[in-house]
């Protein structure tokens, strides 16, 4: 025995590693011994997704897609969303990644890097019709016409390629608490209309549960002010395009907001922007105290505990509020509270809903390194046929993004707003300038800095600094175009290589692609450039104004309808 | 001769079994077998057409290094001045111009230029041209380009290889240049340049591009009406991808309706083309706000009606 004992104390250390090494081996041979069954080709396919709903739903599909391809097995590799970035990772460097992969977690250059390196460009699929919906009304239709928002974030524009398909359609919406919000407000219905919703809100704050702490009408953290900021608050900014939208294609894009304020044409006090603010400082007394310090499962925290009664998220969430609600309180979900358009303060500033995209997410790649990239695609296939999709979205408690689906009634409420206003200035601008940002707007969202100060100390500095950042941008501008000339060089020698047979289509992609960005892309930044210059000098015309060329044209042609009497 | 001691013996066996020695004798065999192994491979199994496409796979991927080595590979086993060498050659200029980081612009230059002694006739080659024209171009980042030798380098595109794809590039690039300048004497010379190549031209396929080029033109000479002309016969010209779901008409929709409406004042063109956008596209973001436009130009219209009517009153 003694001796026992001094042999493992003088090797102690070689037999722990032996021991590790023994229980590694040990959990690698019967996970491969489950791997590789004889005769079958296995699959793996990753993804972050938790929730009990959306496993149970994968399941489901593999067990279907088994029935009709009974060699086929398919392991789930569940990895927690906070660790799945370095995961992934480092499976896609090592080689040894799953056969499909859920997309995101990364930051947009980055994954599209790894699209680039480690994934299957899908392209070819995207075009023909998806051979599992064979007897229904989609059975002729291209896949990318079978989803409802045409599949447009799986085009990798870097790449000019499909590179994922999507299974699910989020949206996001107001939970609230129904049996908390009927005893403290008396209500049955929550008011929609935004002055009297922020009634109730008042309300409720006013009342206390049994340990005398007051009821929170709305859950606050970082993430949900987020979520709120971008669902009520910032709609209110879309009357800031008319002065930004230099090249009048819509959208605001950073370098026109930073053109917009270093020429004075707009700042912090430009009233869609300062509405916003008046709209934020409103509502953030019925948040909890100090809610910017608190992290999202703070939050939830206090949903479930029945202390707060509305709180903002996703319809990824809908299933884990339903478990935390069953048997304790009814869940309601509802639409955003909305000013009216007579609101003396915010109906000028929201002259229609809020816009929200159709699209599509929970989107998967397959890799590079898989041995059977045709299987996994044909899986993917497989789930993003119409019925098997809303099978899997009717077990995770999900909308289907496949056209034709309908929607279980208790989640309509979720389907997108498909017109409406958006967001029409982003002053997140990044860089120093974004820092200041940060900081200011952090303190004003807890009331320790008035709105007047925000706006004199961010217009201030951004005078300074945002001038600096601007002329940095200007250099960022050739690198970005020479990105794209690496790109169409690719694209360009595709054409050369293509058969006769498809030439024509590669060259008229290469041409599409140059003619579209690239061919004029140093004129529009040179008139960015201009405008900078012109400034804000008397006589200068916003994007969105009529010149007095045209009025004069208006008046003619009206004048003239009147005389020959039209 | 007198025979070893045992000593010697024991001191010779150890020198034999030292991993130098060892070293020494193993890895050179190794090396030669790798390297036979090596270029059998090259030689018997890779077909030089396929080891170009895969070359370019991994440079549209960003794996320049394997990029460089598969297009070096195929140049060394292919005859100067076969298609497979120039593309090859074309391949390796393309990489050493474009990759980031560790780029190699003079290396680059090289290549191009070799591409057109070896090879003066061909497609290829007229695109190695172009590329080192649009080297020219796109200078390194915090240099700026050198404008009339980059129109040379254009002009020189377009008189070596006429009638070419790359020439009419060329052209565009070059008169496009011109436009970037922003100056109206400029802007003058390029509308004149790009009407009178769409008369000898007339069937080219960059046709939208020109006119594209022809209504920033007109915005530079302030010319509206004539502006938006050309910016829908763009439209009605334009090649769409039909792979790509990002680049549709609807962008091009609301762009002619604001210059419609804001610049030009033809109020019947811009409801056509926010009507356009409403029913072609019911999801795009902009459809709302093109109803916004359909009843604030009603409302203008009425308000400027209401104006004359109140002045002829007064009258």
């Amino acid at each position: 025995m003694k001796k026992t004992l001094g042999f493992i104390k003088t090797y102690f250390a070689l037999l722990l590693v032996a021991a590790v090494f023994l229980w590694a081996a040990f959990v690698i041979a019967s996970y491969s011994r489950h791997e590789i069954k004889p005769g079958t080709t296995t699959l793996r396919i990753a993804h972050w997704q938790l929730e009990p709903g959306v496993r149970k739903a994968l399941d489901v599909m593999i067990e279907d897609y088994r029935k009709i391809h009974p060699d086929v097995d398919i392991l789930q590799d569940a990895i927690p969303e906070s660790t799945f970035p370095q995961w992934v990772s480092t499976q896609l460097m090592g080689g040894t990644a799953p056969d499909i992969v859920e997309l995101g977690q990364l930051d947009a250059a980055t994954l599209v890097a790894y699209l680039g390196r480690y994934y299957v460009p899908l392209t070819r699929y995207i075009s023909r019709p998806n051979p599992y919906n064979k007897g229904t009304d989609l059975e002729d239709t291209p896949l990318r016409l079978t989803y409802k928002d045409g599949m447009r974030d799986s085009y990798v524009e870097e790449l000019q390629d499909f590179m994922k398909i999507p299974l699910t359609q989020f949206g996001m919406r107001v939970y609230y608490n129904k049996d908390l919000f009927k005893k403290l407000t008396g209500l049955d219905e929550v008011p929609l209309e935004y002055r009297a919703f922020l009634e109730v809100c008042k309300k409720i704050q006013s009342q206390k549960d049994s340990r005398d702490q007051a009821y929170i009408p709305l859950v606050g953290s970082k993430t949900h002010f987020a979520m709120w900021d971008k669902a009520i608050f910032q709609p209110l900014t879309y009357g800031g395009l008319k002065k930004i939208d230099f090249n009048c294609d819509g959208y605001p894009d950073k370098d026109e907001t930073y053109i917009g304020f270093i020429t004075k044409r707009v700042g912090m006090g430009y009233p869609p922007l300062a509405a916003r603010l008046k709209m934020i400082s409103e509502v953030r007394p019925y948040f909890q105290e100090s809610y910017t310090g608190l992290s999202r499962d703070d939050g939830v925290f206090l949903f479930a505990q029945q202390r707060a009664v509305f709180i903002i998220s996703g319809l990824w969430d809908s299933q884990s509020f339903r478990d935390q609600a069953s048997g304790k309180f009814g869940l309601g979900v509802m639409e955003f509270p909305t000013p009216k358009k007579d609101d003396p303060e915010f109906g000028r500033f929201m002259p229609g809903p809020r816009y929200e995209r159709a699209d599509a997410g929970l989107p998967f790649g397959v890799t590079r390194t898989s041995k059977h990239p045709e299987t996994a695609i044909d899986f993917l296939l497989f789930m993003a046929s119409k019925d098997q999709n809303a099978k899997l979205n009717r077990i995770s408690g999900w909308l289907s993004p496949i056209k034709g689906s309908k929607s279980e009634p208790e989640l309509e409420v979720f389907e997108p707003h498909l017109q409406g206003i958006y967001n029409g200035m982003d002053v997140d601008f990044g860089g120093e300038t974004g820092i200041r940002w940060s900081q200011l707007f952090s303190l004003f969202q807890i009331g320790q800095i008035s709105q007047e100060d925000l706006t004199r100390q961010f217009d201030d500095f951004f005078q300074h600094q945002g001038k600096v950042e601007f002329a940095g941008r200007v250099g960022t501008w050739r690198r970005d175009a020479q990105r794209y000339e690496q790109l169409l060089a690719g694209m360009r020698a595709t054409a050369l290589l293509a058969p006769a047979a498809s030439a024509d289509d590669a060259w008229l992609r290469y041409r599409a692609a140059n003619i579209s960005r690239q061919l004029c892309y140093e004129l529009a930044k040179n008139w960015q450039l201009a405008i900078l210059k012109q400034g804000n000098a008397p006589g200068v015309i916003d994007p969105y104004e009529y010149s007095p060329e045209a009025l004069k044209a208006i008046r003619e042609r009206i004048a003239g309808k009147k005389e020959t009497g039209q | 001769m007198a025979s070893p001691s045992p000593d010697e013996y024991e001191i010779h066996d150890f020198r034999l079994l030292t991993p130098a020695r060892l070293a020494r004798v193993i890895f050179p065999l190794v090396a030669c077998l790798l390297a036979l192994c090596g270029c059998g491979e090259d030689v018997a199994k890779t077909d030089p057409h396929a080891e170009l496409a895969t070359a370019w796979d991994d440079y549209r991927s960003g794996d320049f290094n394997a990029a460089v080595h598969k297009f070096e590979r195929v140049r060394a086993h292919s005859k100067e001045g076969s298609d497979d060498y120039n593309m090859a050659l074309l391949g390796l200029a393309t990489t050493w111009d474009l990759r980031r980081p560790d780029e190699d612009r003079e290396l680059a230059t090289t290549y191009y230029r070799k591409l057109a002694e070896v090879a003066p006739k061909s497609e290829v080659a007229a695109w190695g041209l172009f590329a080192l024209a649009r080297m020219k171009h796109l200078p390194p980042v915090g240099t700026n380009p050198d404008y009339p030798a980059v129109r040379a380098a254009y002009q020189d595109v377009i008189d070596r290889f006429p009638g070419t794809p790359a020439a009419e590039e060329a052209f565009l690039y070059q008169q496009s240049a011109w436009l970037a300048t922003l100056s109206k004497a400029d802007a003058q010379s390029a509308k004149t340049a790009l009407e009178n190549y769409l008369q000898t031209h007339a069937g080219t396929k960059y046709r939208s591009a020109i006119y594209d080029l022809l209504a920033s033109a007109c915005r530079i000479l302030d010319l509206p009406k004539e502006r938006l002309a050309y910016s829908i016969k763009a439209l009605d010209s334009i090649e769409i991808d039909p792979t790509n779901p990002k680049r549709d008409k609807a962008g091009a929709y609301w762009r002619i309706a604001s210059e419609a409406e804001f610049r030009a004042g033809d109020f019947d063109t811009a409801r056509k083309y926010y009507n356009l956008l409403i029913r072609e596209y019911p999801i795009d973001q902009r459809v709302f706000p093109a109803k916004l436009a359909l009843e604030r130009m009603d409302a203008t219209e009425a308000k400027i009606r209401a104006e004359l009517q109140g002045m002829s009153t007064t009258r």
